[in-house]
C-alpha cells in the first residue's frame, strides 16, 4: 500500500516540475525588453545590443531557446548567468544553505512552540486558553519584516545578545550560525507558529474528546501518556497535512525576512536576477524552490499515509 | 551599559564580572567593535555586492574603489591627477599615457602597457555598461612598457575623464584572460580580496597589499570587509552596536543616527535626473520647442525638489567649476502664465504622452504629470516593473522619460543624449544650430577654447528646452565614530558610496 502510495506521488512529481519550469520560461520571455539592455544600460547602441542578444542566444526563437534550456536542466545544466557569466547551479548552490538555514530555523520554530501553545491551549480551557488565542492572534497579524526589525532592534542593538548581521554558514562556525539565526527564524516562523498553535488546539481539543480517551482514562493509564502517546498522535494528522502550506509560506516570506537581517539567501538572488533581467537565474532558483516544495510535500504525503492509513490508495 | 546594570549589584559580583569582561573582551569574538577598532578593519556596507567585478562592470564606487584603481583620478577641483599613469598628452588623433613603475596586481602580474591595453580592450569589447564611451578608442599601442598609446577614432577630449571613473579601473590581465576576475577582484589597490576570511553573500574581506606602490604609509586600515546589508534600519542597527563602521544611508534613518553619540552622518551630491522630451521627431508631440520650453515653465521644479529631503533645484546639468558650466544658463523658473502664453503661439496642440515609472521614481513621475496637466500637456504614467522600466524607459516607446544624467563631461552628456544618434536620443533629431556648436567643440578637441564652446552647447540645449527642470540628489555616508575618522566624500565626483578610503583612519589613532 505504501509503495503504491510513493510510486503515486512520484509520477505527479516530475509533470509538475515540467509545469513550473515551462510557465517560468514562459512569463520571463513575456517580460518586455530585452536583457541585452539591462547588462549594457543606457548608452547602449543598437548594434552592440544586437551582439549581446546575438551572444546569449537571445535572437534565437522561443521554442528552440526552450527546448535547449529544457534539455540542458534535465541533465542538471541551469545555464549561465548574464551578468557574471557563472554557472547557475553554483550561484544557487552558495545561496541554498542561508534559505535551508532560515526556513528550517522557522520550521523548527513553528513546530515546536506551535504544537507546544496548542496543546497548553486545549488542557486549559479558560484564562490561559484565552491568553494563547490573543497571542496567536497577534502572531497571525504581524508582519515578518515589522516584527523582525523589532527583534533586531531589541535583542541585536539595545541588548547585543545576538549579531545584527545574522548569517554565518554551518560549517565556518556552527554556534556563530546558531546565534545568528535565533532572530531570523523567531521572526520566520512566529506567524507560521501561531497557525500551528490554532490548528493543534482545535484538533487537540477534538481528539481529548473522543470515547476512547475517557476509556485510556478509565482504566488507568498515565495522564500524560494519554495526552502525548495518544491524544497528540492523533490530533498530529491535520496539522501534519497542512505542514506543506505552512512550508510554502515560509519559503515566501524568507524573501523578506533575509532582507531584514542581511541572510544571503535565494530571495536576495532572486530580487537582483529580476531586476538584472538576469533569466537563467530566475528561472534555475524558481526551479529550485519548486523542488523544495514539491520535495518536502512527497515527503509529507507519504508521512501522513503512515499516519493515516485512510489516505493510502487502495 | 552592561556596567552601569551591574553598578547596583554587591562590589565583589562587579569585581568579578569586570574582570569575566576583560578576559571575554581578549579572547571571544563577541568583543567585534572593540577589536576592530584597534585591530585597524573598517567594516563599510553598500547595500549588495557587485554581480560581477570584472572592469567595466556596472560596480558602485564604494566596492570597486577598495581592490581598484584607475589610471587618473580627477581632484576636488575637477582637475585630471596621475594615479596609475604619471603623465599623458591628448592629440586629436590619440591619448599617450605613461604609467607608473614599480606597480604590481595583487597577483604578482606587473603593471604594464600590455595590462592596459587588456583592460582597456575587455570593457570596450565586452558586454559591459561602460563600453560605449571607449568605443572612440580605434586600438591600443603598447608602446614600450611604460607608454601606451590609445588611438581615436574621433577627437575625445573627455576621454581621459571616462578613464577616471568607476567605469574604467585597471585589472589583472591575468585574471581577465582566465574569467575569474568576475568573482574575484585582482587589482593594483591598497587592499587585495582575501577569499578565505571572507564568507559568500555576507562579507568580502580585503588585506593590505604588501606590494602596494603607495607604501602602508598612505592608508589607515590594515583591513577592509565589505557588507551587503540591503536594509536601512538593519545597517543603521549593525553601525550602532560597531558590526560595520561606515554604511551608506537614508534620510529615515538621521533620527537613529542622530540620537546616537557615536554616529555621525555626511552628505554629498552624487544623484542628477532631469525629464527629456524623447518625441521630438517630426508629428511628435514635443517636436515644437514652444511646446518643450511651456512644458520647462510649467515644472515648478521647487515643488519636485521637495519630494525627497535631500533634492536640490539646479539650472542646469553642470555646477560651477565643471567643464561645460554656463553661468548664463538660469534654467526655467516656474512661470504658468508664460507656459500658457508660449502654448498659446504654438496653436495650443493636442498633447498627450506616455512616460513609464519605476517604484522608485513613480511619486515623481505623477508629480510632472500634474504640473504639465495645468497646461494642457496630458501625461499618463505607466507604472512598470523596473525591470520593464530599465529596458523601456528610454526606448522611443514613451514620449517622456525622467533621465539620470551621470555624465562628467559636455562630451559624454551630449553624445549620451542629443547627438542625432546619441542612445537617449531615440527620434534621432538634433538642430543644425546645436549639431554645429558641438561639431567645433569637438574639432577644438583639449584645446583652451573647447571649455567656451562646449558652454555654447549647454546653453543651445537650454535655449532648446531639450531638458530642463534638474534636481540633484545627495548620497548620504553614516559612519560610527569609536571605529573610524578622517570620513570624507571621494574627490571623484558624481559617485554614489565614493568614500575616500585612503583618508579613512582608525579611531584612537
Amino acid at each position: 500500500m505504501m509503495g503504491k502510495l510513493i510510486a503515486y506521488r512520484l509520477a505527479l512529481v516530475l509533470p509538475q516540475l515540467a509545469l513550473v519550469s515551462l510557465l517560468v520560461f514562459f512569463l520571463t520571455y513575456l517580460v518586455p525588453g530585452s536583457p541585452a539592455a539591462a547588462i549594457l544600460g543606457a548608452g547602449a547602441t543598437p548594434e552592440s545590443l544586437a551582439q549581446v542578444e546575438s551572444d546569449l542566444g537571445l535572437d534565437q526563437p522561443f521554442a528552440e531557446r526552450l527546448v535547449d534550456w529544457f534539455g540542458a536542466a534535465l541533465t542538471g545544466d541551469l545555464g549561465l548567468s548574464y551578468s557574471n557569466s557563472l554557472p547557475v547551479s553554483d550561484l544557487i548552490a552558495e545561496r541554498l544553505p542561508a534559505t535551508l538555514s532560515l526556513v528550517g530555523g522557522g520550521l523548527v520554530f513553528a513546530g515546536v512552540f506551535g504544537i507546544l501553545l496548542g496543546v497548553l491551549a486545549a488542557l486549559r480551557p479558560g484564562p490561559l486558553d484565552r491568553a494563547i488565542n490573543g497571542v496567536t492572534s497577534l502572531g497571525l497579524a504581524i508582519p515578518e519584516f515589522w516584527f523582525g526589525l523589532i527583534l533586531s532592534l531589541v535583542f541585536a542593538v539595545q541588548l547585543g545578545w545576538v549579531p545584527v548581521v545574522a548569517y554565518t554558514p554551518l560549517v565556518e562556525d556552527p554556534a556563530a550560525w546558531f546565534t545568528g539565526m535565533i532572530l531570523p527564524s523567531v521572526a520566520l516562523g512566529a506567524p507560521a507558529a501561531a497557525m500551528v498553535a490554532r490548528q493543534t488546539r482545535g484538533a487537540m481539543a477534538k481528539s481529548l474528546r473522543a470515547p476512547y480517551i475517557d476509556n485510556l482514562t478509565a482504566v488507568g493509564v498515565p495522564r500524560t501518556r494519554v495526552v502525548v502517546r495518544y491524544a497528540l498522535k492523533n490530533a498530529m494528522i491535520p496539522v501534519l497535512a497542512s505542514t506543506g502550506l505552512t512550508l510554502r509560506i515560509l519559503i515566501g516570506a524568507s524573501f523578506v525576512v533575509e532582507t531584514v537581517f542581511a541572510v544571503p539567501g535565494l530571495g536576495e538572488l532572486l530580487l537582483h536576477s529580476v531586476i538584472g533581467k538576469d533569466f537563467p537565474v530566475v528561472q534555475g532558483a524558481v526551479l529550485v524552490v519548486a523542488v523544495l516544495v514539491i520535495g518536502v510535500n512527497l515527503v509529507l504525503d507519504v508521512g501522513y499515509g503512515l499516519l493515516d492509513p485512510k489516505v493510502r490508495p487502495q | 551599559m552592561k556596567s552601569s546594570k551591574n553598578s547596583t549589584k554587591p562590589k565583589a559580583l562587579a569585581l568579578a564580572s569586570v574582570a569575566a569582561v576583560m578576559v571575554l573582551a581578549g579572547c571571544s569574538g563577541n568583543a567585534a567593535s572593540q577589536d576592530k577598532s584597534t585591530s585597524g578593519t573598517l567594516a563599510a556596507n553598500w547595500g549588495g555586492f557587485p554581480e560581477s567585478w570584472a572592469p567595466g562592470a556596472e560596480m558602485e564606487a564604494g566596492y570597486m574603489r577598495v581592490p581598484y584603481e584607475n589610471l587618473v583620478a580627477l581632484d576636488g577641483q575637477g582637475e585630471i591627477t596621475p594615479m596609475l599613469a604619471t603623465k599623458w598628452e591628448q592629440t586629436d588623433k590619440a591619448l599617450t599615457l605613461t604609467l607608473r613603475e614599480g606597480v604590481t596586481f595583487h597577483d604578482g602580474t606587473p603593471f604594464d602597457a600590455d595590462a592596459v591595453k587588456v583592460n582597456l580592450e575587455s570593457i570596450r569589447d565586452g558586454k559591459t555598461a561602460y563600453a560605449g564611451p571607449l568605443k572612440v578608442i580605434e586600438s591600443v599601442d603598447a608602446v614600450d612598457a611604460h607608454t601606451v598609446r590609445l588611438n581615436l577614432s574621433e577627437p575625445s577630449p573627455s576621454l581621459i575623464t571616462q578613464l577616471s571613473t568607476r567605469g574604467a579601473p585597471m585589472g589583472s590581465p591575468k585574471a581577465i584572460k582566465a574569467g575569474t576576475i568576475a568573482q574575484t577582484p585582482v587589482g593594483t589597490g591598497p587592499w587585495a580580496y582575501d577569499a578565505k576570511s571572507s564568507t559568500k553573500g555576507t562579507r568580502m574581506t580585503f588585506e593590505y597589499y604588501d606590494g602596494y606602490w603607495g607604501g602602508a604609509d598612505s592608508v589607515g586600515f590594515q583591513t577592509v570587509e565589505l557588507y551587503a546589508i540591503p536594509e536601512d534600519n538593519a545597517a543603521t542597527g549593525a553601525l550602532a552596536t560597531g558590526e560595520i563602521s561606515l554604511t551608506d544611508t537614508e534620510t529615515t534613518q538621521f533620527s537613529r543616527i542622530e540620537s546616537n553619540a557615536s554616529l555621525k552622518h555626511l552628505s554629498y551630491p552624487a544623484i542628477r535626473n532631469n525629464p527629456m522630451f524623447f518625441d521630438r521627431g517630426e508629428g511628435g508631440a514635443f517636436e515644437d520647442v514652444r511646446v518643450r520650453q511651456a512644458a520647462c515653465y510649467a515644472l515648478n521644479t521647487e515643488e519636485i525638489a521637495k519630494l525627497e529631503p535631500d533634492f536640490k533645484v539646479r539650472s542646469q546639468h553642470f555646477s560651477e567649476g565643471e567643464p561645460g558650466y554656463n553661468p548664463d544658463v538660469t534654467g526655467y523658473t516656474h512661470d504658468l502664465a508664460k507656459a500658457e502664453a508660449l502654448m498659446a503661439e504654438a496653436g495650443n496642440p493636442e498633447v498627450e504622452v506616455e512616460m513609464i515609472a519605476a517604484p522608485f521614481n513613480e511619486k515623481q513621475m505623477q508629480v510632472y504629470a500634474e504640473q504639465l496637466g495645468k497646461i494642457g500637456i496630458k501625461v499618463s504614467v505607466q507604472p512598470a516593473a523596473p525591470p520593464q522600466y530599465f529596458s523601456q524607459w528610454n526606448s522611443g516607446r514613451y514620449g517622456l522619460g525622467l533621465g539620470s544624467n551621470d555624465e562628467l563631461t559636455p562630451y559624454d552628456w551630449y553624445q549620451a543624449w542629443f547627438a542625432e544618434e546619441a542612445p537617449g536620443n531615440p527620434a534621432h533629431v538634433e538642430s543644425a544650430e546645436l549639431k554645429k556648436a558641438a561639431d567645433a567643440a569637438i574639432a577644438a578637441g583639449a584645446s583652451d577654447e573647447a571649455d567656451a564652446l562646449w558652454q555654447d552647447v549647454t546653453k543651445i540645449i537650454s535655449d532648446e528646452a531639450l531638458t530642463c527642470a534638474h534636481v540633484a540628489g545627495e548620497e548620504l555616508i553614516a559612519w560610527n565614530t569609536k571605529v573610524v575618522t578622517d570620513v570624507k566624500p571621494s574627490t571623484q565626483p558624481w559617485e554614489t558610496n565614493a568614500i575616500d578610503y585612503k583618508a579613512l583612519r582608525p579611531a584612537g589613532k
